[in-house]
This record gives C-alpha cells, structure tokens and sequence, in this order.
C-alpha cells in the first residue's frame, strides 16, 4: 500500500468506495459513510476493503441501522424491535440482513436498503419497513431564547 | 355466509404479524398466505394477483369479499369486517 490516505475502502455490505475520514491501517475499525456498517480494514490488491465486523450477528446489524441513523440524523420508529426481529428472521431464512417487508432477499435490499441509502427517507419521511424516519429540525430561533 | 378472510403476508413482516395478532385477538378465522415461503413459481403468481388488486407490492394485504386493506390498520379491518 502508499503511504498517505486511501482514496476510498471498499464496503461489502453496500458496495460503495468511500473515502474515510481517518488514516486507515490493518485491522483498524472504520464506519462506511455510506451504509453505517462498521468495518475491520484490510490491505489487498492495491486497495483497502472492509471485512463485516461481528458479521451477521445481532449486534451487527443493531450497530449498522444506529451508524446509519447517526449518520443521516434519522430516529427510529417506535416499532424498531419488532423490525430488528424481522431482520434477524430474514437472515435466519435467506442468509443475510434483507428488508424485512420486502419479498426480495438480494444486495439492493440489505438493510439500510438501497433506496434508503438513496434519500428515500428525506423524500417520503420514512423507509419503506418505517424503521428510519427523518429527524426533527431543530428551531434555532426558540433555542436561542 | 361470512366472507373467508385471506392475508396475503411476508414471515418476517412485523406489520403482517401485528395483523394476524389482531384477526386472532378478534376471534376472526382467516387463511394466511405466506408469501415469501411460497416456491417461486406459486409466488411469482400471487405477486400477480396481489399487485392486480393492489397495484403494489405491500404487505400485508388482507382480503374480506371485495373489500382490501393493505398495510396493518385496524380501523380499516374492523370496519371492513363489521366490528
């Protein structure tokens, strides 16, 4: 690898390249920007890719939906355990973390899916399960007082 | 005869269960159709059907007669079935 930051780590989880936001090394924990799964870096091939920290376990996918939500200042639903059970039940019948009120168990609809990865949120005021919902602005003008 | 009561539904949807939970509280009979257990050919043909009725692929979809309630909503369900 060269010295200095990557110009991106690949994310398997959503297949994005995003470039992180600190100095990588090997075995060091990163958060994809894109996705909010946290990451363990590995040097490859010329690039940084990130292997799935904790993979498929519940405390992975509990960790990427509140990176997420931190990320985009998004909150929860107050159905978040119910989906978060979906989600597992999902995983335990098709393999992996697919939207649990989609019939589709394929990449596009890891959860965060990609429409949600796409602004679905800031246009509708939810994702499609409603387990994201689009923050409360705050009013500056009434804290101020 | 009452109408049969049909959902259309997904295992992993906490919105069909919430649904199926409240049928029962109600003491209502309904047929569930999983629709994400189906083999795909079976499910390829109630996708069909489900966005022939709905236009869409949401769930749950429960049918009672000619009525359709998609998404869990139980002031739609008891009124559709009369509660």
């Amino acid at each position: 690898m060269t010295d200095g930051p990557p110009a991106r780590v690949f994310c398997p989880v959503c297949s994005a390249r995003f470039p992180p936001k600190e100095d990588v090394a090997e075995g060091k924990l990163v958060r994809c920007s894109v996705c909010g799964q946290l990451l363990v870096l590995r040097a490859g091939n010329g690039e940084w890719s990130g292997e799935r920290y904790a993979q498929l376990t519940d405390d992975e996918i509990r960790d990427r939906v509140n990176g997420f939500a931190g990320l985009r200042d998004y909150h929860f639903s107050e159905m978040k355990e119910e989906i978060l059970e979906g989600l597992l039940a999902k995983r335990d019948a098709f393999g992996d973390f697919y939207c649990p009120c989609r019939v589709e168990h394929n990449s596009d609809y890891q959860c965060p899916c990609k429409p949600t990865r796409g602004g679905d949120v800031e246009r509708h005021g939810k994702c499609h399960c409603g387990l994201f919902l689009k923050g409360m602005k705050r009013n500056r003008s009434a804290l101020a007082i | 005869m009452p109408d049969v009561v049909k959902i259309f539904a997904l295992s992993t949807c906490p919105y069909c269960r919430r649904t199926k939970r409240f049928l029962s509280e109600k003491n209502v009979e309904y047929e569930a159709v999983d629709v994400d257990l189906l083999d795909d050919a079976e499910q390829e043909r109630v996708l069909e059907e489900i966005e022939e009725m709905t236009g869409r692929h949401s769930f749950p979809v429960v049918v009672v007669g000619s009525e359709i309630v998609v998404g869990h909503d139980e002031e739609k369900l008891k009124k559709v079935l009369g509660l």
